[in-house]
């Protein structure tokens, strides 16, 4: 009886909270009246007193928000940025969609940003699966899409004729990264994390040693999440390997290479894009030394720009830029672009947008932004890069590397 | 030879923290024949209260005297020990004790254990960072291996883990076998009813089992997130694992849990990467886990109450 | 003197406890998130004063409120108070959580009062309402019903009665003026959750104005009111909803919001083409004449409860639904073939049309409520045996036949992105629900990894339909509907092979069985590059020969049906396997093996004792709920197409499981509500909380659901029947010695 009282008396409290503060808080709105729905419409026209939406869909909840809100944090920062220029042609306003990194939660978050008929383009998604979910759904709604991070290699081959991504394809850098390795090594261990992306790009490697003739051994690790790795670096010590290649993500990178140097190993240890990041730096610490990455990517740490960047976010957000941050902030603003050329060349709609990403040419921080036909990113350099002192240094084109 | 005996010290520093946790799923098991689905929770507390400590004292790392060292990793210990037992001590309090009051069923407690795991890793998550792994100072990095074992070098914190890991253990089994609190544990955990009726304070003794699973969950936090880092979801795999330990041992019973848990650890180890020479593994790291089901279901299958049978109240 | 400290204490840790718990809620409800450098960084932000000073003001409040809960307890045990309560709580929820107004910002009350206020033009009232006058009338409708509960004045109750019915009556008018005024089409809900709260006032006022008892009773009041005239009430319903959308609805609302018109307006509008009769005078009054004797018959059939009439009048209200959707078929079809740019058909309309069908549907099922008193003679129930803590069938079938319509003509009216969540993320779970609850629930087996079988059916389905890099032998292919047998079957195996050798373990130690067979399951199609595609999925993969799971198809003579134009589609097909699947077990439920498996839930010696073969029950709990999740694979996998190893992870089945425990073990309602429910929440929750918070939020839920009400949203009639006693549970007032307290625990 009691707890009846309690409940209702609880629940009507914080219903009656909620509602004070939701009073307090909301009406940031400069709405003029009812009839003139806050300005967004995607009629074109010239003028600076136009408004477009674009998207973002991407793991915003669960247990990979961390990536998406690296993502959105970038997302946010372009548009506001872009708001904030004094000649300004058109104004923005960002709608996030959440898919939670599930693949069967992406169709509904799709289905979102495509029935809001004012979203012009999207960033995302993030993750391989949600965009098999949904490639489709959005090809079918012609919505461009940029995405700063899904690598796996099918996804251009699969039919989404207006999916596009910054991230150059696993069979890109896998290919230079085993190049690399077959030229000073005869003896290759390859570790992938059982993920799309880690699996793929070590399937890539391994696939390209082999022909090379080089002897290579594999072995998966226990999941992406795993952290007891212990046990793979004592096989590599065992395996007596000259090098190790890793195809995973920063966070187990880390933990292999403080595994590695307990066990003392001292072959060369190298990564794809994935593990080059912020969160492999600082949780790698003095570990880290000497790990390399090879990059299908630009220095996102070291141009006059990117430090820009840098410092924007980390004063915005009160943390620096993280795995993924420099890609998406490059994506959005490549979207921009794009929606600018459309705005110049008559109306902006998503199929002129469409047309305008596949045109699109523009110098970003992590790379040069500009499409082949079926959506990859047309960078075709790979860069080396290495840890040194704690701080990730650029090498240059692994290709001229000795 | 080396080779095994790298494996076999790997096994033996995880089985450790893995009999930890499992000790923590055991009691509350026995006292209150629930699933403790939180307590990975509580062990992630631990790993988040002693970083916050260590951080606080040495900032972001750096080469320290070796008294600090010593300093720095008991304050962690005990700060997180210290840290998973308030939170145990309140998940008992809001989410099982208005529950036990009303003689709710078994599952609803379950739930109740799900939903306090969900709610308690995303506020960590949200309070501190949701950022999947992050690591302790950088001085902690600087892990020498102190002397080799049959050719296997065995580093400072590895020790470390493994003794702290068994002091705990033993103290905990001289706690349930010798003194008043564990004759208490272990009469609730027999026969509550007449427990009370002897005048056993049931309210007390549960509380307190909490607390003490806690501060077991908490050093292994500490000790987990100085080996492999930590996070606001690090609870999840351990805990599950440690569960499985729990009931490969025989739930209910402390020593068939710290019996488990090591040897859930050292088949991780050991089993996948057999035969231990040069690095080449007939079943592949990559199905460690499937490895560790089959063994924990293969196990049930001969033995259905676990390795040491059931019950706190009988086996000490 | 001991007592007192102790009492003292009590207070203590009390005020410790709620001032605490509100500092959580600070922390909870802030919008910044942690910082990966800086641990402290979102407790430095978000406790600053004075937020903080609310939210203890908060804490307190609630802990002035418990202790003196004493003082108010017998006013709250006094009719009408329950009811009120739960209208407030929905008001309130409409104004604080829903949507007013699709066109307008953020679609919040606050965002669209702000809009209202600077427009010119619009009534006084609207005006009104949307600045001040929505709290006004909740608040004076509580304090009236503060005063006919306290101070025993009945009148007060009547005059809240009349002001919650014109607050309601001026809800609509707003909304439906500011709708007008912002064009545009409109979904949004709000107004419904008000008008509804008002709705619940009202009657809680009458309950008041009314009743002389002392202790309020609201199953057995609900039981007699239901009882006094079976199938009236739902008659009443159905005249509402059919008055709501020949009156206000839109029923034509293509792209160009110019067409928008009601049913008045349809004549103008089609009156001009060359729509056929029937339709065109369906349009212009027919519709009135319809509902009007549909209403009537059903009304007099129930008043005079005569059974004939009662199905005649259950038929006249099919033929006039079916009637109704084929006119609605008609112009639609002929709009969307005049200008396909301004919608397809079916997807050009309103709510109202859909609104007028369902009211059909409602007077139709209250005619068979007419005809079908309930029981046979001599088979008494036990609400008929005066059992008061038990819905009575009247009552039960009514909120079917309601849940009914709703789930047939709700769905088409929803946008796109719920659609979308109706489909992928409710639907499959709904089927997985089911499936669990005759494990868990009925034969109270706890199964750790019941995903691996909807795994399970999800590949199969995609082997048979030629999707996965392992190609069946030519004469095995066969369509993903056609695949239904085969995939049931097999999970049915499955479930076997894995209870067989597990089965015979205890409790817990089944537990974590099940969960490693489910991991084992997850990792091997994880691993498996050859069978399953591994970590890629079933996605387009021409490198490794895979495709997508084609859509379902039906092609039998001349009828061609073909999934996935769009979501409403998938829908359909899952209410009918819904359906299905709720018939089947029921059936099961009240059947052998049903009372067989509570036998073994309850004392599994006792009823070995009895003759039951456990072992066997358990068994066939096992298939038969592996067998439904079969089907849930194949409506899935037909559905998405694309589906990976990540779908299928431990937490997965670790949530089924707390659906169906939310919702109520053992009760195939409860399980339903709840998965519906905690499906629901986290796409809802979107909207109102930072999206990284969600999963924190729901955790909460779940927690403060288990300790507030354990049974679960809907609990099984047994299982209350078990805890409540099948007499209300009795009352302090009515006890010489209260009960004594718990022992703490034992399992």
């Amino acid at each position: 009886m009691r707890t009846r009282v309690v409940t209702g008396a609880a629940i009507l409290v914080t219903v009656g909270a909620m509602a004070l503060a939701g009073c307090g808080s909301s009406g940031g709105g400069k709405n003029t009246g009812l009839g003139g729905s806050s300005g967004t419409n995607s009629s074109g026209g010239s003028g600076g007193g136009q408004t477009y939406k674009i998207g973002f869909q991407g793991a915003l909840s669960g247990d990979n928000k961390q990536l998406g809100i690296n993502e959105v944090n970038s997302f946010n920062l372009a548009i506001k940025e872009w708001n904030a220029q004094s000649n300004a042609p058109f104004k923005v306003t960002g709608v996030t969609s959440d898919d939670a990194g599930d693949n069967n939660k992406s169709p509904a978050a799709a289905a979102a940003l495509i029935g809001d008929s004012a979203v012009v383009g999207v960033i995302g998604p993030i993750f391989s699966g949600p965009t098999s979910a949904a490639g489709k759904a959005y090809a079918t709604a012609g919505m461009a899409l940029i995405s700063p991070s899904a690598t796996n290699e099918t996804l251009t081959s699969s039919g989404f004729t207006t999916f596009h991504r910054i991230v150059p394809t696993d069979g890109v850098e896998g290919k230079a990264t085993a190049d690399y390795l077959a030229a000073k090594f005869k003896n290759v261990f390859v570790v992938d994390d059982t993920t799309v992306y880690g699996k793929g790009v070590a399937d890539v490697v391994q696939t390209e040693l082999r022909a090379k003739g080089v002897t290579t051994e594999r072995q998966g690790t226990n999941g992406a999440n795993d952290s007891n790795l212990g046990p793979i670096a004592t096989a590599i010590g065992g395996a007596k390997a000259q090098a190790v290649y890793f195809g995973g993500y920063d966070a187990e990178g880390a933990l292999l290479a403080k595994a590695l140097k307990a066990a003392n190993y001292t072959g060369l240890v190298i990564g794809g894009n994935g593990v080059k990041s912020s969160v492999f730096t600082q949780n790698a610490g003095a570990a880290g030394d000497g790990f390399y990455f090879a990059c299908g990517c630009q220095d996102a740490t070291t141009a006059p720009t990117a430090k820009a960047f840098n410092t924007a976010y980390t004063q915005a957000y009160g943390t620096p830029p993280s795995t993924y941050s420099p890609e998406a902030y490059d994506a959005t603003n490549a979207l921009l672009q794009a929606i600018k050329t459309a705005q110049s060349s008559g109306t902006v709609t998503r199929a002129s947008v469409e047309t305008a990403v596949n045109a699109l040419d523009y110098q970003g921080i992590t790379t040069v932004v500009k499409f082949a036909p079926n959506g990859e990113v047309a960078q075709a350099t790979v860069n080396l890069y290495k840890q040194e002192g704690g701080k990730i240094v650029e090498l240059g084109d692994i290709t001229k590397q000795k | 030879m080396a080779t095994f005996m790298n494996y076999l010290v790997l096994g033996l520093t995880r089985g450790s923290i893995y009999a930890l946790i499992a000790l923590g799923y055991t009691m509350v098991y026995g006292v209150l024949q629930l699933i403790n689905f939180a307590h990975s929770e509580v062990f992630m507390s631990g790993a988040f209260g002693s970083y916050l400590i260590v951080h606080g004292i040495v900032g972001a790392g750096g080469h320290q005297s070796p008294l600090v060292v010593v300093g720095v990793i008991a304050a962690g210990m005990v700060v997180g020990a210290l840290t998973a037992g308030a939170v145990g001590w309140t998940l008992e309090r809001v989410a099982y004790r208005p529950l036990r009051r009303r003689n709710a069923a078994k599952l609803t407690f379950l739930i109740s254990a799900i939903g306090a795991s969900f709610f308690l890793s995303q506020f960590a998550g949200k309070i501190f960072t949701s950022q999947s792994t992050n690591s302790f100072p950088t001085f902690f990095a600087q892990n020498k291996p102190l002397f080799k074992l049959f050719g296997a070098s065995v580093t400072v914190i590895e020790i470390i883990d493994i003794v702290f890991a068994v002091a705990a253990m033993i103290a905990l089994d001289r706690l349930v076998s010798a003194t008043k609190l564990g004759r208490a544990i272990r009469a609730v955990a027999e026969d509550a009813p007449t427990a009370a009726l002897m005048g056993v304070n049931i309210d007390k003794t549960i509380s307190r089992t909490f607390v003490i699973g806690g501060l077991l969950g908490g050093l292994a936090g500490f000790l987990f997130g100085l080996n492999y880092g930590f996070g606001n979801t690090m609870g999840f795999q351990p805990g599950v694992k440690a569960f499985a330990a729990a009931v490969l041992g025989g739930i209910g019973n402390v020593r068939g849990a710290m019996l488990g848990g090591m040897l859930i650890g050292l088949v991780e180890a050991l089993l996948p990467t057999a035969p231990w020479i040069n690095g080449t593994a007939w079943i592949g790291i990559r199905w460690t886990d499937v490895v560790a089901f089959l063994v924990l279901v293969g196990v049930l299958m001969f033995r259905p109450t676990g390795l040491l049978g059931e019950r706190l109240g009988r086996a000490a | 003197m001991i007592e007192s400290i102790s009492r003292h204490r009590a207070v203590w840790q009390r005020l410790a406890a709620c001032l605490v718990g509100s500092i959580v809620l600070a922390a909870m409800w802030s919008p910044v998130e942690g910082s990966s450098t800086d641990f402290y960084y979102e407790l430095r932000k978000t406790e600053r004063f004075p937020r903080l000073f609310v939210f203890l003001g908060i804490g307190l409040l609630v802990f002035l409120l418990i202790t003196y809960s004493a003082k108010v307890r017998p006013y709250v045990s006094r009719p009408g108070v329950g009811p009120a309560f739960v209208g407030v709580l929905i008001a309130l929820s409409g104004y604080v959580f829903m949507h007013w107004n699709d066109n307008v910002g953020d679609k919040k009350f606050n965002t669209v009062a702000k809009a209202v206020s600077d427009t010119n033009g619009l009534s006084w009232l609207t005006k009104a309402y949307y600045g001040w006058l929505h709290w006004a009338f909740l608040a004076l409708v509580v304090i009236l019903l503060g005063i006919a509960v306290v101070m025993e004045r009945r009148i007060a109750a009547w005059i809240a009665v009349a002001v919650a019915v014109l607050a309601a009556l001026d809800t609509y008018k707003a909304h439906h003026d500011v709708g007008q005024r912002a064009g545009g089409i409109d979904h949004s809900l709000g107004w419904v959750m008000v008008i509804l709260g008002y709705a619940v006032l009202a009657v809680a006022g009458l309950v008041v104005a009314v009743t002389a008892d002392q202790m309020a009773a609201t199953r057995e009041i609900l039981n007699r009111w239901m009882s006094w005239r079976p199938g009236l009430p739902l008659a009443g319903v159905g005249l509402v909803v059919g008055l709501m959308s020949l009156l206000a609805g839109a029923w034509f609302a293509p792209q160009d919001p110019h067409y928008n018109s009601s049913y008045s307006d349809m004549h103008a509008v089609f009156g001009p083409t060359n729509l056929v009769g029937f339709a065109k005078t369906y349009l212009d009054w027919l519709a009135w004449v319809l509902l009007i004797a549909a209403t009537v018959v059903a009304a007099v059939a129930a008043y005079l409860r005569n059974r004939v009439l009662g199905w005649v009048a259950a038929g006249i209200g099919i033929a006039c639904c079916v009637f109704s959707l084929v006119v609605i078929y008609k112009y639609s079809s002929l709009a969307a073939h005049a200008s396909p740019g301004d919608g397809t058909t079916w997807n050009n309309l309103g709510t109202a049309p859909w609104m007028a069908a369902a009211a059909f549907l409602l007077l139709a099922g209250a005619g068979t409520v007419v005809a079908n008193p309930g029981l046979a003679k001599g088979r008494a129930g036990l609400a008929e045996l005066g059992a008061k803590s038990v819905l009575s069938p009247n009552v039960v079938r009514t909120g079917i036949i309601i849940a009914l319509a709703f789930a047939i003509f709700f769905p088409p009216t929803m946008t796109s992105f719920w659609q979308q969540v109706l489909v992928t993320e409710i639907g499959p779970y709904l089927l997985l629900a089911v499936g669990l609850n005759v494990v868990v629930g009925w034969a109270g087996l706890l199964d750790l990894g019941y995903i691996a079988f909807f795994a399970v059916g999800c590949y199969f389905t995609a082997y048979l339909t030629n999707s996965l890099p392992i190609k069946p032998p030519s004469w095995l292919v066969m369509p993903p509907l056609a695949a239904i047998p085969v995939a049931i079957v097999v999970c049915a195996i499955t479930g076997l092979i894995l209870g067989a050798p597990t089965l015979r373990l205890r409790g817990d130690y089944l537990a974590i069985v099940t969960l490693g067979f489910g991991e084992i399951i997850q990792l091997a199609a994880n691993n498996a590059d050859g069978v399953t595609n591994g970590s890629r999925g079933t996605g387009v993969d021409p490198i490794h020969h895979v495709t997508n799971v084609p859509h379902p198809s039906v092609h039998i003579g001349s009828l061609h049906i073909t999934w996935g134009q769009n979501q409403l589609q998938y829908w359909y097909l899952l209410v009918l396997y819904l359906v299905i699947l709720v018939v089947a077990m029921r059936g099961l439920e009240h059947s052998r093996i049903g009372r067989a498996w509570a036998a073994i839930r309850e004392d599994e010696v006792a009823a070995e004792a009895s003759g039951i073969n456990a072992f066997r029950a358990k068994l066939l709990a096992f298939a038969i709920g592996a067998a439904s999740s079969g089907v849930a694979g194949v409506f899935y996998a037909s559905q998405v197409g694309f589906f990976s190893p990540t779908d299928f992870t431990l937490i997965y089945s670790i949530l089924i499981v707390a659906y169906v425990v939310f919702g109520g073990m053992g009760s195939l309602a409860g399980a339903l509500g709840g998965a519906a429910a905690l499906t629901w929440l986290p796409r809802f929750l979107q909207d109102q909380v930072p999206p990284a918070d969600k999963q924190m939020w729901i955790g909460a839920i779940v927690v403060l659901m288990m300790l507030f009400r354990p049974a679960g949203l809907i609990p099984a009639k047994r299982r209350r029947i078990e805890m409540e006693g099948i007499d209300d549970a009795p009352h302090a007032e009515t006890m010489a010695v209260a009960p004594a307290g718990s022992l703490g625990g034992v399992g």
